[in-house]
């Protein structure tokens, strides 16, 4: 039982395919007018079916007014944490402080290979993801003096000018699964990202996985509320009857998300599917609904 | 002279709200181009100097005086500007990534800066440019004197601006229209270009959005649905100007194959081709309800029947097309359109009122029963050889719900299906339209499948319609819904960016058949049992089609009771059992004959109806520009023999 007493989020997963390249604007463009909070695409550059998410986000940016947008999650292995952290700020700024970093330590090694990039272990792929990270900020902390320096096992970065400085202070939103990427979100990371379709054992797993976050944050010293948890949830449907999980009417999708805020502590809600209605009736229906019973029993 | 504006990224006083509005402004303005440039370099220089110095070109050489901080990332801030502008070229130089990437973390790989490339360019076509050499930079504030010298060098010339009021001014100088900006390839693309075409003179309307081999966006037009294709160029006007602009660079090429091509779905008419030029018309979707009273509608060549059926479906409306959604609206409503409303509704061509063109001279004419009457008839059923066509005016009809049929069947004895199914679909009243597919038997075996609609509401006349057609064969599977002709046509899949990824050549065989007869049946069967034919097709007529007289159109064949198609897989092997069972046939069906023979384009047009056409070619084409489509040569004398149907 851990509400960490974040305001609730909600958002779309959209699949960023090539070739519905103007599809996939319009699902966010319909994200951004349905009241959504996040529009989200995945990363992988080796995917010769989707566009390249940096891009995509940029553009995505730029075609709608309030929705926060990221990476679910960044592929760290194929972008280089400063070429990322620039255009991370860059897009803070043109956005007016709508980019947050989703992030993760990397997938489909092959694919990753193929594109360029050197194929790690699990192990050496979280610490690579910790220096990233510190890179990262380093490069966003403008009132530091001096270029940034970084000498590590997995990045060179020798004297890099910092900046631009972000717009807001980006989320950085681990995409984690394992122990040690657990751990590695407790203690650095501002939100953990995961999708409730690859928890081990579904919403069972969030207590335990919850707690590992929550002794990493205290072991280095923050509070375990530092660190948001949101959830992607990939099979969604709207339904007269209810069938599971988010697949249901409305009224049971707000009880369930409700519940998964209060009981689990989650407080993002990303849904994929590509499917314009259900967007629309996640933003229209769901969000308020769910907002409301949330706060009314935060409220007691 | 084309002028553009070069925006500083690190600049510290443009805030990023203003520099939006000078990129859109430019745009408004009609300025070419928007630059973004990095004067500080876009990563300090690395201690060691190993990772490779970004490469952007500065303009004003080194800042005097560095800013503490980097500047916007230049590829984040294009991407950006594209989504808030919508036809202004975007320059930005991609890093130069020629070093061997060192694991830093300042420098990307280079195929996720390719991918970029790609991205940007599905996301905003043809508006990219990353190669510093297509545009010139003069200093901040030149004056009109020295940026017409800097033009002199035939590239775009960018000026730094920091306000709105330095815009206006550069805008101020060029006069006249606003213009797209003429991307310049990479010598590696341009190491891709094919003889014999003067891709520098590509008219300024049609350079920014043309497509060479090489081009990012090439695969996604190279090809059609059917038929594998290189073209050496791809022009994609969207308007009919620009159509004229095409069309006179096209002139300019006739030693080349010239393809017109509006979704790409041809099977006749080369819409692309190896080498040559094509002029593709997507672009020209739109559809609009010009009178509701009466039903009128006008269409953009490159609409699909998809979204002309979702369009026309609010009103209540439906224009009868051929049986697949994909197919575009140039290509069946110059041909005919046997569809599966033909009998109920008559062909696609009989709803056509008018017709807006471009001319093999480049001229702009509306044909109509009363505006150019003779081209109006020419071009209902040979339109192809007559002009490209902008727009089509449609009257539409008030069509509801309908009974939509697929009934799947087994049979051993394909000669009696054929038979049985030949009488029943023409014996069945004109509210029903029943098509026939069928192929090579598997173990002495056929599948038969029956497509179709009954153009009535009511489920229990749908049943009763459909009930006489069980009989052809043993029923295996079957579905029939009752559905508005949008849900007809809407199975048909979209194509995105990627385009068309047909392979390989059709070869096709099409002909009119004026009655199902006994021995029909029979010669058909022997067809399919040799094996050479992989897709056979009957398609139901009659009805609505053929109460339209014979001579009102350039469509004579009015009169058959079905058209039949089959596909095999090269002409020596199709020709050896197709040609005797051609004593069956009255005429040809164009729009699926692919024989190389040029006797066939008397089969297309009985010989009064190709001499009429010869007149009109003659008038309107007497170069004989328009060729890609059963071509009527307007001097057939001239030389040593008659130019038929289209080689390969
Ligand atoms: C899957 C499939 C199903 C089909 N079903 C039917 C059917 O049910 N009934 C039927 O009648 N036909 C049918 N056809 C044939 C189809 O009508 C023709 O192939 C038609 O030409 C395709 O039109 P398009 O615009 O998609 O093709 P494109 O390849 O773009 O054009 C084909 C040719 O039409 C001419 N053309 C195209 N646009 C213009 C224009 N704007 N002005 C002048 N000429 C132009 C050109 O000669 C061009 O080469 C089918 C074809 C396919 C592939």
């Amino acid at each position: 039982m851990s509400d960490y007493g974040h305001d609730l989020l909600f958002g779309s997963f959209i699949t960023p395919s090539a070739s519905g390249a103007q599809q996939a604007v319009e699902l966010a463009v319909t994200s951004d007018r349905s009241g959504l909070d996040l529009v989200t695409f995945q990363d992988h550059p080796y995917q010769a079916s989707f566009l390249d998410t940096s891009t995509l986000l940029a553009y995505v940016a730029a075609r709608t007014e309030n929705v926060h947008i990221s990476a679910n999650v960044t592929s760290l292995p194929l972008r280089p944490p400063a070429v990322l952290a620039r255009a991370a700020a860059s897009l803070d700024i043109l956005s007016g402080g709508r980019f947050e970093l989703g992030i993760g330590a990397g997938a489909f090694w092959e694919g990753i290979a193929a594109m360029g990039g050197r194929s790690l272990t699990a192990a050496q792929g979280v610490e690579a993801l910790r220096e990233a990270i510190t890179v990262i900020r380093d490069l966003w902390d403008t009132d530091t003096r001096g270029g940034v320096r970084h000498h590590g096992q997995y990045y060179q970065v020798n004297g890099a000018k910092r900046g631009p400085r972000p717009a807001h202070d980006i989320a950085v939103w681990v995409g984690a699964y394992k122990p040690r990427m657990l751990a590695l979100t407790g203690s650095v990371g501002d939100g953990w990202l995961p999708s409730m379709e690859y928890l081990p054992r579904g919403v069972e797993s969030l207590p335990e996985m919850n707690a590992r976050i929550d002794e990493a944050a205290e072991g280095a010293g923050r509070s375990p509320s530092d660190v948001r948890r949101l959830m992607n949830f990939m099979n969604v449907q709207f339904s007269p009857a209810s069938g599971g999980l988010l697949n249901g009417p409305a009224e049971a999708w707000a009880e369930q998300i409700a519940a998964l805020a209060l009981e689990h502590g989650l407080s993002a809600f990303i849904i994929g599917g590509d499917d314009r209605a259900t967007i629309e009736r996640f933003g229209a229906e769901v969000a308020p609904a769910a907002r409301d019973m949330v706060a009314r029993e935060r409220g007691r | 002279m084309e002028l553009g504006i070069a925006l500083d990224l690190s600049e510290p006083g443009v805030s990023t709200g203003t520099w939006d509005e000078l990129a859109r402004l430019a745009e408004e303005r009609g300025l070419a181009l928007v630059v973004l440039t990095a004067s500080d370099g876009r990563e300090s220089v690395p201690e060691g100097g190993g990772a490779a110095a970004s490469g952007e070109p500065s303009g004003e050489g080194a800042a005097a005086e560095q800013p503490a901080t980097a500047g916007l990332d230049p590829w984040t801030a294009a991407t950006w500007l594209a989504g808030r502008t919508s036809s202004i070229g975007i320059g930005v130089p991609l890093p130069d990534l020629r070093a061997e990437s060192s694991h830093d973390a300042v420098t990307p790989y280079p195929m996720v800066v390719a991918k970029a490339g790609e991205s940007f360019d599905l996301l905003a076509p043809g508006r990219l440019l990353t190669d510093a050499a297509a545009w010139v930079h003069a200093p901040r504030g030149a004056s009109a004197e020295e940026l017409s010298v800097l033009a002199g060098q035939g590239r775009p010339v960018v000026v730094p601006v920091d306000s709105e009021q330095e815009v206006r001014r550069l805008a101020d100088l060029v006069s006249g229209a606003p213009r797209v900006v003429r991307p310049q390839r990479s010598l590696a693309v341009r190491a891709r270009r094919r003889p014999g075409i003067d891709y520098e003179s590509v008219p300024e309307s049609l350079a920014g959005l043309a497509v060479e081999p090489g081009d990012p966006g090439y695969r996604g037009v190279a090809s059609n649905y059917l038929r594998a294709g290189s073209p050496g160029l791809v022009l994609r006007p969207g308007t009919p100007d620009e159509v004229a602009d095409a069309l006179g660079y096209a002139r300019r090429h006739t030693h080349l194959p010239l393809g017109i091509r509006s979704a790409g779905h041809g099977v006749s008419g080369r819409s692309t081709n190896k080498g040559g030029l094509v002029v593709d018309l997507r672009r020209m979707n739109g559809i609009e309800v010009l009178d509701p009273a009466r039903r009128l509608v006008r269409i953009g060549p490159g609409a699909t029947w998809k979204q002309v059926s979702a369009a026309l479906h609010p009103h209540g409306w439906a224009i009868g097309s051929g049986d697949y959604g994909g197919v575009g609206v140039g290509g069946l409503a110059t041909a005919g359109g046997i569809g599966l409303l033909g009998r109920a509704h008559g062909l696609t061509i009989d709803h056509l009122r008018g017709v807006e063109l471009v001319l093999a001279d480049g001229s702009q004419v509306r044909a109509s029963a009363d505006e150019h009457p003779e081209l109006f008839w020419a071009f209902r059923g040979a339109g192809a050889n007559f002009g490209v066509g902008t727009a089509f005016e449609f009257e539409a009809d008030r069509i509801g719900q309908v009974g939509h049929a697929e009934l799947t069947f087994v049979t051993t004895d394909i000669e009696k299906s054929l038979a049985d199914y030949g009488r029943i679909a023409s014996e069945a009243p004109r509210d029903t339209t029943v098509f026939l597919v069928t192929g090579r038997p598997r173990q002495g075996q056929w599948t038969v499948q029956l497509f179709g609609v009954v153009d009535n509401p009511d489920p229990e006349v749908i049943v009763e319609r459909l009930t006489p057609f069980a009989q052809i064969g043993l029923l295996a599977q079957q579905q029939v819904v009752v559905t508005p002709y949008m849900g007809v046509m809407g199975s048909a899949a979209d194509v995105g960016p990627e385009g068309h990824q047909g392979f390989g050549q059709p070869v096709s065989r099409s002909a009119f058949l004026p009655r199902l007869t006994p021995e029909f049946a029979r010669d058909a069967a022997d067809l399919l049992r040799s094996g050479r034919v992989y897709f056979f097709e009957l398609r139901a007529m009659g009805g609505a089609i053929a109460d339209v007289p014979s001579g009102e159109m350039a469509f004579p064949h009015r009169a058959s009771a079905f058209q039949v198609t089959a596909m095999g897989a090269n002409d020596g092997s199709i020709n050896q059992v197709w040609d005797p069972l051609r004593h069956h046939f009255d005429g040809l069906y164009l729009s699926f004959e692919t024989d190389p023979r040029p006797e066939r384009l008397h089969d297309a047009f009985p010989p009064a109806v190709l001499e009429r056409l010869r007149e009109i070619k003659r008038h309107y084409d007497p170069n004989n520009l328009f060729r890609d489509n059963f071509n009527i040569d307007p001097h057939p004398d001239a030389r040593t023999a008659p130019s038929g149907a289209v080689k390969s």
